[in-house]
């Protein structure tokens, strides 16, 4: 695991040395970007629990699921509706979902783990 | 652990860069937050604009002093040469008529104010307030009733005078005004004031909103000159070619 976390680091460094910031219009898309992203990275751990994990579904999965709700959010704007919420409380629930799974695929495993 | 089992060798450096990709975006969201949801962002803009509006201000008062102090010299140097006379005198005219010299006369008072009757449930409180339409009214009126000179609170009313809304006062000549508004005119007392209380007239009109208005004819007013700026930054005037 200690290369995801590397890898998490080098980018977050990097990212706070860079000199240009984000700017404010593109923030929104970012951040449900960031959800979709911390999504299906609990995703790919609980997917790798059970043992089905998949680096195709996985980078699919993440880039994919973070252009789904970046477009929600442009498709809300041009609407004016606030569409991007769908996309965070679809994305909320879906986090919760695989929080419990893992958290039972670790508590069962540390039972066998027990015995 | 079923972790690492699950995952082959290709996976380790797609995973790390898709991770490292994550962690930058996390960054630099991070670091952009405060510009999207800073405290009371709105207020923070408000109070820097005001603060601007205050130094600007200032530094026009400066400026308007100096073009008073700059003025005095001119007039100085004017009275000191005589074989301009003939020109001064026609300057004098052209002054008259351009409002920058005080002037006196026959004339009528109108000072309005905003209603101070209770306002009614329901009723637009605005509508019952002087805005800056019903000064533009007035001073047309008495301009069309023959009006030579004008004021509104001290503010003569010239070529390029101004009267608009800004915010809850009104704006003359670059200098805000809050009610009362006393507006003198110099001119025929009774023609100034027949055109101001004609039936269906301004004067009718302001008092059916209960503002308040009062109006007096008068022996002599007393108008004061304009001082704001006279500069003009794009206008040129156009040589007549001799024909």
């Amino acid at each position: 695991m200690w290369y995801l976390l590397a890898g998490l680091l080098a980018g977050v460094l990097v990212g706070l040395n860079l000199p240009w910031k984000v700017p404010a219009v593109l923030a929104r898309y970012m951040a449900v970007g960031i959800l979709a992203g911390v999504d299906t990275s609990l995703g790919g751990l609980r997917a790798s629990l059970e043992g089905e994990f998949d680096i195709v579904i996985f980078a699919t999965g993440f880039f994919g699921n973070m252009l789904l709700s970046a477009g929600f959010v442009y498709v809300g704007d041009m609407l004016g509706i606030e569409l991007y919420l769908a996309a965070v409380v679809a994305l909320g629930v879906r986090m919760f979902n695989n929080m419990g799974r893992i958290r039972r695929l670790l508590l069962r495993e540390a039972q066998k783990g027990a015995k | 652990m079923e972790v690492r089992h699950a995952l082959r060798r290709g996976t380790h450096v797609a995973l790390t860069i898709i991770f490292a990709l994550f962690g930058l975006m996390l960054a630099m969201q991070f670091r952009s937050r405060p510009e999207v949801t800073g405290p009371l962002l709105q207020y923070q803009r408000t109070e820097e604009l005001a603060a601007l509006l205050k130094r600007t201000e200032e530094e026009r008062d400066k400026l308007r002093e100096e073009v008073a102090t700059l003025r005095e010299q001119l007039s100085d140097i004017r009275s000191v040469e005589d074989q301009v006379r003939v020109l001064q005198e026609e300057l004098a005219k052209a002054m008259v008529l351009a409002g920058l010299t005080e002037v006196r006369g026959p004339g009528i008072s109108l000072t309005v104010s905003d209603s101070t009757a209770p306002g009614q449930v329901g009723q637009d409180p605005n509508l019952f307030v002087v805005h800056d339409k019903d000064l533009l009214e007035i001073v047309n009126e008495v301009f069309a009733a023959g009006a030579e000179a004008v004021s509104i609170n001290g503010q003569r009313i010239v070529a390029t005078t101004e009267i608009t809304c800004a915010g809850n006062t009104i704006m003359i000549n670059g200098v805000r005004q809050a009610p009362p508004f006393k507006i003198l005119a110099i001119g025929d007392p009774a023609t100034l004031e027949g055109g101001l209380k004609m039936r269906g007239g301004l004067i009718d009109n302001l008092t059916f909103w209960k503002l308040e208005v009062k109006l007096t004819t008068e022996e002599e007013v007393v108008i004061p000159a304009y001082s704001g700026p006279l500069t003009f930054k794009y206008a040129k005037p156009v040589k007549k070619e001799a024909k």
